[in-house]
């Protein structure tokens, strides 16, 4: 069968078995960027939006999709230009394997839209579907926190957005991005 | 952002690092001067104790970093692999029919223990040194199973939905054997035997395979039994402890590409800690050269240990040579569950005598480790369930540590992140916080009576060896920093209680030590060459599993070549394109790897002051590196690093590639060391408890880079925090396991943390790269101690069992009010 959607902004046609979920197929399209983690909707590492969304594309049939528009990690920003919210994870240090991160960053980027300045416990709830296991999840929480001020206008974002501390004047716990606890 | 001292401002120096230790330095005099007297001076540094950037994140979060999965599109023929696996726990093998898989569409191989292609060989899957301290007791495909999830069979198909269908079709016939699942009645002469003595070589110290022992260990430093017999009885005291599997709950499960080249050199790319050992342990089981193997890490989506073991990849490879294709295998979580790689569940006895001073006098442990089917890391592990937690009290004259490693019909146990330390520091320190309690000692001021000093001399950490090469002194030890900061932030002095009648609240605290690497059993090498504009290709062997190793890395050489990290392409973790390394474990790749990229980078900066001394005509010695060039303090003359690398590789009459190597190994493994606090508030009706907030103090020497240091203690935490309040697999009484994925096993969410505050202790290691120890493994070690303390605090009854449920402390607090 064939799948018509709208991914990342463009209309697009993928071949497909019915069998297949959205995951297969986006991966085996060359969109790597959302992870493999369980197959069962449980761990969150699959995360893309579906119709602004945030779903699991690994329990989600891809028949399911057909004619929806599907935003992925890819449809964000690049190495040098990144989205607010993927700067906010480098500059935070909110990543460490990164297997879960392109998950936890749409899932973030669904919550902010929805809830722009989401408090530590919406940003906790929000995400309680999204496991990781290296980061302890609290520069995670920091980051989106973080991120909500940035797309904001509430504080000063990173030249370049997502410097390290090497390149600038002022360390990152001594930006304003700092007070979100 | 993390920000433990509240206002930043204050503590800043110049360069942007928080100086924590001036600050305190006026609290604890002693501690801090004879750290600062080691200490390089802050100013010093240009790339160290600084958040540099993690030198993959920006390809991370826009979803670019490629893990082995990722690396299929390489391969436009690339089968897929599924294993068959045991439905028994205990029995052998009769028949397996394959007939109706290999007639399926799409299926390129069946391959069963009787193929040519799968070595008939005993081997050991863990990834340790040669020869392993692990027993051979495995084959590829077995045919004698030993736990439900043994392999017996696998498929490679044109995808993996065709492999998993066919691999339903093959039928497996078994000739079934009673299990033995208790690790309790493990070596009771009428057990069911789980290894025939023949089967397994390599058989480590203590092994008795009559009684399904893998091994028996033991050592002493004084007369236990003697001190024992001359204290006083009431100031003996004994517990016991239990501890659950855990898993590891790797985010990328197992995932293995294996193929051979047009070179017809057999090569992987394989999610993996342990590359060079993987090579090496291809090359023995599949009787190749070593040359003729080459093991890639690519970025892996973590390992804690389940990926310091070669667990999936000769089963790729003996279906890669009977598919005559590549091969990709993929673990799914519902095997990660059952079928790889766990935490080894364990019980204690620890027993102390104790002066009327306050002074222990003998501490006495024993541990039973349960292995599960095989004995990789069986014996070590439990080797250091005694080695990194009685360090903790070097001064005690008469220490005796023994340990069983039993064999049982359950998923075997291996490293995980801790290593035996987490199951070690539950008992012995809820132990002394026991001991400290019911000899009416305040149970902080016991530990730091008692515990280690700098200078201390400690013969603990080698008492299961012989001789005094491994006895360690103690140079570097900010644990009484850790334990008064940790006090102050936690609120140790000022709990208050919570008006509701049935609320009360406690703070529990627990030391915690580790290593930096194995002591005498460890390799890292590194190659620095320079190009011509300057940067620098460092060549390292060292494994990142996605700690940031590759970045701190970068730090060490960008700081002795005087050049910007930016200037430092990392390559690593390639057994055809890097130095050899043992890999990413026992704490070691920053202690280790990092200490040989120093010695390298020395090696290049050398030369550089070479071709700076021709071309700025001055003595060599009079010369420095630093900001990107060259330069004369002397005579304010410089040239850049740039102008050196055009010179040195085009110059007229002399060129020369400036090269630097390092290769390091020591008998030394300084221990980080840390405070786990943790506040707690516990319903007395109910036994449900809630953690408040989980503090962590650590000494890991010079944090390299503070944030990632941060990262690896929030990380361990989240795991130390699961392992005591949610963690564990559950089975039934054929040995079949309930626990098959995240929906039935606890590993906490964002919304299961309690507050976390992290503090960095600065010491200054002397034996360690710009001072640095290590820090991945110590903050697994501190949450299910301090948590048993806080609820001993609180509600005056002991839980010596994990998880800590509420039935648990209900059941507790039963017993004390009956």
């Amino acid at each position: 069968m064939q799948i018509e959607l709208e991914l990342n902004g463009r209309q697009r046609t993928f071949d497909a078995a019915k069998s297949d979920v959205l995951l297969d197929v986006l991966r085996r399209n060359g969109y790597t960027g959302p992870k493999r983690g369980c197959d069962t909707g449980a761990c969150g590492f699959c995360t893309v939006r579906i119709d602004g969304d945030p779903r699991m594309s690994c329990v989600t049939p891809v028949a399911k999709v057909d004619g929806a528009s599907v935003e992925t990690i890819e449809g964000l920003g690049d190495q040098n230009d990144l989205h607010p919210i993927q700067a906010a994870f480098v500059d935070n240090s909110a990543l460490q394997c990164g297997f879960c991160i392109p998950g936890m960053i749409m899932r973030s980027k669904a919550l902010l839209e929805e809830n722009p300045d989401p408090t530590e416990t919406e940003v906790r709830e929000a995400l309680s579907d999204n496991l990781c296991r290296c980061t302890g999840y609290k520069k995670i929480v920091e980051a989106v926190l973080d991120a909500a001020d940035r797309m904001n206008g509430d504080a000063p974002m990173a030249a370049d957005g997502g410097a390290g501390a090497v390149d600038c004047e002022a360390p990152p716990w001594s930006q304003g991005g700092g007070d979100t606890e | 952002m993390s920000d433990p001292e509240g206002s930043a401002s204050e503590n800043e120096r110049p360069d942007g690092h928080r100086a924590e230790e001036a600050v305190e330095t006026d609290a604890f005099p002693g501690e801090s001067e004879e750290g600062e007297s080691d200490r390089t001076p802050g100013e010093e540094r240009e790339h160290l104790t600084e958040d540099v950037e993690k030198d993959d994140a920006r390809k991370i979060v826009t979803g670019e970093a490629r893990y082995t999965a990722d690396y299929r599109d390489r391969f436009p023929d690339l089968a897929a692999g599924k294993v068959i696996r045991s439905d028994i726990a205990h029995g052998y093998v009769e028949a397996v029919d394959a007939s109706e898989a290999e007639a399926m569409d799409g299926v390129y191989a069946v391959v069963t223990p009787w193929d040519d292609v799968v070595p008939d060989k005993a081997y050991s899957s863990s990834g340790q040194s040669y020869p392993e301290p692990s027993p051979w007791d495995m084959r590829v495909l077995r045919e004698h199973v030993r736990f439900v999830g043994d392999p017996v069979a696998a498929v490679a198909a044109r995808d993996a939905e065709t492999a998993d269908r066919a691999a339903r079709k093959v039928t497996v016939e078994y000739e079934e054997l009673e299990p033995v699942l208790d690790p309790e009645r493990a070596t009771d002469p009428d057990a069911p035997r789980i290894f025939d003595p023949d089967e397994v070589e390599n058989k480590q110290s203590g092994a008795d395979y009559e009684r399904n022992l893998e091994s028996r260990f033991e050592g002493e430093i004084g007369d236990v039994e003697r001190a024992f017999e001359r204290a006083d009885d009431d100031r003996v005291v004994e517990t016991e402890w239990e501890t659950p599997y855990q898993s590891h709950c790797v985010p990328e499960p197992h995932t293995t590409i294996a193929y051979t080249d047009e070179d017809d050199r057999h090569s992987f790319i394989t999610a993996t800690q342990v590359p060079f050992h993987t090579r090496r342990q291809i090359a023995h089981l599949f009787d190749v050269p070593v040359r003729d193997v080459r093991v890639t890490k690519p970025r892996i989506g973590a390992g804690f240990g389940a990926k310091q073991e070669m667990a999936i990849e000769p089963i790729a490879f003996a279906l890669h040579l009977a598919a005559e294709r590549p091969v990709k295998l993929e673990m799914s979580r519902r095997e990660e569950f059952y079928a790889l790689r766990f935490r080894h569940p364990m019980r204690m006895r620890m027993k102390t005598a104790v002066s009327d001073d306050g002074r222990i006098e003998a501490m006495d442990l024993y541990t039973l480790s349960n292995a599960g089917a095989y004995g990789t890391h069986g014996m070590t592990v439990a080797n250091n369930v005694g080695t990194k937690p009685l360090p903790l009290y070097p001064r005690v004259p008469n220490v005796r540590f023994e340990g069983d490693v039993v064999h049982t019909n359950l998923p075997m146990g291996a490293a995980m992140r801790g290593y035996g330390a987490p199951q070690g520091h539950f008992a012995v320190e809820s132990h002394m916080d026991e001991v400290a309690r019911r000899l009416d000692l305040d149970p902080v001021e016991f530990r730091e009576r008692n515990a280690v000093r700098e200078g201390d001399v400690d013969r603990s950490v080698a008492i299961l060896k012989d001789g005094d090469r491994f006895t360690r002194e103690i140079r570097s030890c900010g644990l009484r920093e850790c334990i008064e900061r940790g006090k102050e932030a936690i609120g140790y002095d000022e709990t208050e209680q919570p008006d509701e009648d049935r609320l009360y609240r406690g703070v529990g605290m627990a030391l915690l030590a580790q290593g930096s690497g194995v002591a005498g059993r460890e390799l890292g090498a590194v190659r620095i060459r320079m190009n011509e504009d300057g940067s620098f290709h460092l060549q390292v062997g060292g494994v990142d599993t996605g700690t940031g190793a590759d970045t701190m890395f970068g730090q060490i050489a960008a700081e002795v070549l005087g050049c910007h990290p930016d200037d430092i392409v990392v390559i690593a973790s390639d057994t055809d394109l890097t130095p050899f390394d043992y890999g990413a474990y026992a704490s070691s790749t920053t202690y280790i790897s990092g200490e040989a990229v120093k010695e390298a980078a020395e090696e290049a900066r050398e030369r550089l002051l070479h071709w700076g001394a021709k071309m700025l005509d001055e003595p060599a010695d009079r010369l420095a590196t630093g900001g990107g060039e060259v330069y004369s303090e002397a005579t304010g003359e410089s040239v850049t690093l740039e102008d050196v690398g055009y010179e040195a590789t085009y110059g007229h009459d002399e060129r020369e590639q400036v090269l630097g190597d390092g290769s390091h190994s020591t008998d030394e493994s300084p221990p980080p060391y840390g405070a786990q606090f943790v506040d707690v508030t516990v319903d007395e009706e109910t036994g449900e408890y809630e953690i408040n907030e989980m503090v962590f103090a650590a000494d890991c020497g010079v944090a390299i880079n503070p944030a990632l240091v941060e990262g690896q203690i929030e990380g361990g935490e989240h795991m130390s925090l699961e392992y005591a309040t949610s963690g564990g697999l559950e089975f039934d009484d054929e040995g079949n396991p309930e626990v098959l994925g995240f929906r039935q096993y606890g590993m906490p969410r964002t919304t299961d943390h309690p507050p976390m505050e992290t503090i960095i202790v600065e010491t200054h290691e002397p034996t360690g790269p710009f001072g640095a120890k290590s820090i991945a493994e110590l903050p697994t070690n501190g949450v299910p101690p301090a948590l048993s303390n806080a609820i001993r605090d609180a509600v005056g009854v002991r839980v010596t069992e994990l998880p800590i449920t509420a039935d648990d402390v209900r059941a507790a607090l039963d017993e004390r009010d009956r």
